[in-house]
């Protein structure tokens, strides 16, 4: 199969379920507060836009955010796990604890001990994005080979040395790979925050907005934000792919392209 | 003068396998030698001792500085993520010089193992043969006098191991490194040392130390000739005996 014909066709099957689910709601005169058809929600996403736009901006914000600091804290503590089997043994089961428990369990805590909201769902958005970070480095810490550790060995090297020349490239794929995760999760988290923590007025984020509008039954306003934050996560992973390749471009196995 | 000293050296891993009997051996400056053995028998064991990358649980061994021994792995072992100069760098820049005093002595490295072409490419671009040439660029590139290879050649096809196998004599013979080479072969070993170590099985021990009689500018002609094939035949010998005492007792 051509490359442009695997490219059109998710387009096409798109393009079609669309206009089934326009027909049909017109054919059954489906009312708009049940469910509005794709051309309603495309109006409801030209009309608002701006506005909804400015409220994914807020989700963002956190979403980077929480990424970012999951990235530094979950590569941290995963060397620092890394140092010994004990410290392993120790600490690992703590962050299994924190994959494990759904965020919305914590979330009435961290809203009484936390007055900050932004600092709130930062918080509930890196609980949900650090775990495969942390797991995923950790992996590659313990799977570095083990005859250049010794050639690092038989050279002298500091500690530093082999951290930043041995440890952190052939940690990176491992790394990587938990980051393309923690992409999507960040996003979850930082959705699923606000829903919980029930942040209004006008720098809510389009998680709040999406509720506010289904509880006042704008279906069609509602999808436009669902619409939106689906893009917004589907794009996130793309850039966050397309990170990965470009780090990797010249050695590893998963950036290879089919000409190379 | 010799280049490596092992007094009375054994190894016990901390799982309590024996690896190592006490072996007492010296290499003299300058020589190549290689080590056969039976597979497991502790030819690792004793060339990483040798390197330093582990503790003797008993015996002492003396051996040049850190930066004078060169290593080379049974598989290139080589930074995926690194051009094939900045693997060849990685001694020097462990060692903290600065990459203008690099440059020289990477460029020389290259164009002894006949790599100069492919100094900006990534491992992954080579083939089997080339990744181990780097290999061998990396471990002298410091200007090492021991050399310490571990079955090098063993992952390759016989065409590129006769090459490879004649470019380090020659280089060899240009710089008079020592050289312990372990292998596999005995073929191998006759074709390129002076001197050949043979190992018993598991837990090793040195069971024959046998100097090799071949004319000492050797070439491919050599591996054709009548003393060739007798000094081969005597060392299997030595070998299967001792596997079949090992069986028997
Ligand atoms: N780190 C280790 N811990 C425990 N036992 C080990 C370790 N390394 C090697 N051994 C054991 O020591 C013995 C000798 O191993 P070594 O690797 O030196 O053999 P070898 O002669 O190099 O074998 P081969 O030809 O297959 O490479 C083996 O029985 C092996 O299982
Ligand atoms: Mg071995």
């Amino acid at each position: 199969m051509s490359r442009a014909v695997r490219m059109v066709l998710p387009v096409v099957f798109g393009i079609l379920l669309l206009a089934a689910w326009e027909i049909l709601v017109h054919v059954y005169a489906v009312p708009e507060y049940v469910l509005p058809g794709p051309s309603a929600v495309a109006g409801a996403l030209w009309s608002d836009g701006p506005e909804l736009l400015g409220a994914l901006a807020v989700t963002l914000e956190v979403t980077i955010a929480a990424l970012v600091l999951a990235a530094l804290t979950g590569a941290a503590i995963a060397f620092l796990l890394a140092q010994s089997p004990t410290a392993e043994r120790t600490f690992f089961p703590y962050a299994v604890f924190l994959q494990v428990t759904p965020i919305v369990t914590i979330a009435p805590f961290v809203i009484i001990w936390v007055n900050n909201i932004f600092i709130v769902l930062l918080i509930l958005a890196w609980v949900a994005a650090v775990f495969p970070i942390i797991s995923n480095t950790l992996l590659g810490l313990k799977s570095v080979d083990t005859n250049l550790r010794d050639l690092f060995l038989l050279y002298g090297a500091s500690r530093w040395q082999v951290m930043t020349r041995l440890l952190a490239p052939s940690t990176l794929p491992y790394f990587l790979g938990g980051l393309r995760i923690s992409g999507g999760l960040a996003l979850i988290g930082t959705v699923v925050a606000e829903m919980v923590a029930g942040t209004s007025g006008t720098s809510s984020g389009l998680a709040s907005r999406l509720l506010e509008a289904s509880y006042r039954l704008e279906l069609a306003r509602a999808l436009a934000c669902f619409a939106l934050l689906s893009a917004t996560g589907f794009v996130l992973y793309l850039l966050l792919d397309a990170l990965s390749r470009y780090l990797l471009r010249h050695w590893h196995e998963s950036a290879r392209t089919a000409e190379s | 003068m010799s280049a490596v000293t092992v007094t009375g050296v054994g190894k016990t891993f901390a799982n309590g396998t024996t690896a190592l009997v006490p072996v007492t051996l010296e290499i003299g400056s300058g020589r190549f030698v290689s080590i056969v053995g039976p597979s497991g028998c502790g030819k690792s064991t004793l060339l990483r001792l040798i390197a330093g990358l582990t503790q003797p649980t008993t015996g002492t061994i003396t051996r040049p500085g850190p930066l004078s021994t060169g290593f080379v792995f049974q598989d290139a072992t080589l930074m995926p993520w690194a051009t094939v100069t900045d693997n060849v760098a990685l001694p020097l820049r462990l060692a903290g010089m600065s990459e203008g005093e690099i440059n020289q002595p990477i460029t020389e490295a290259l164009e002894r193992v006949g790599l100069s072409g492919f100094a900006l490419a990534y491992p992954r671009e080579l083939s089997g043969g080339m990744k181990m040439r780097v290999s061998i660029a990396r471990a002298i590139v410091t200007g090492p006098c021991l050399l310490l290879m571990d079955e090098p050649f063993a992952a390759l096809d016989e065409f590129t191991r006769f090459k490879l196998n004649d470019d380090l004599l020659a280089l060899w013979q240009q710089n008079g490194w020592t050289i312990v080479f372990v292998t596999h072969s005995v073929r191998e070993a006759v074709f390129l040392s002076e001197r050949v170590l043979v190992m018993s099985p598991h837990p090793g021990r040195i069971i024959a130390d046998l100097p090799t009689q071949l004319p000492s500018s050797r070439d491919a002609g050599v591996r054709l000739s009548h003393a060739f094939a007798d000094q081969c035949a005597d060392i299997s010998n030595r070998l299967n005996e001792a596997l079949q005492q090992r069986a028997a007792s």
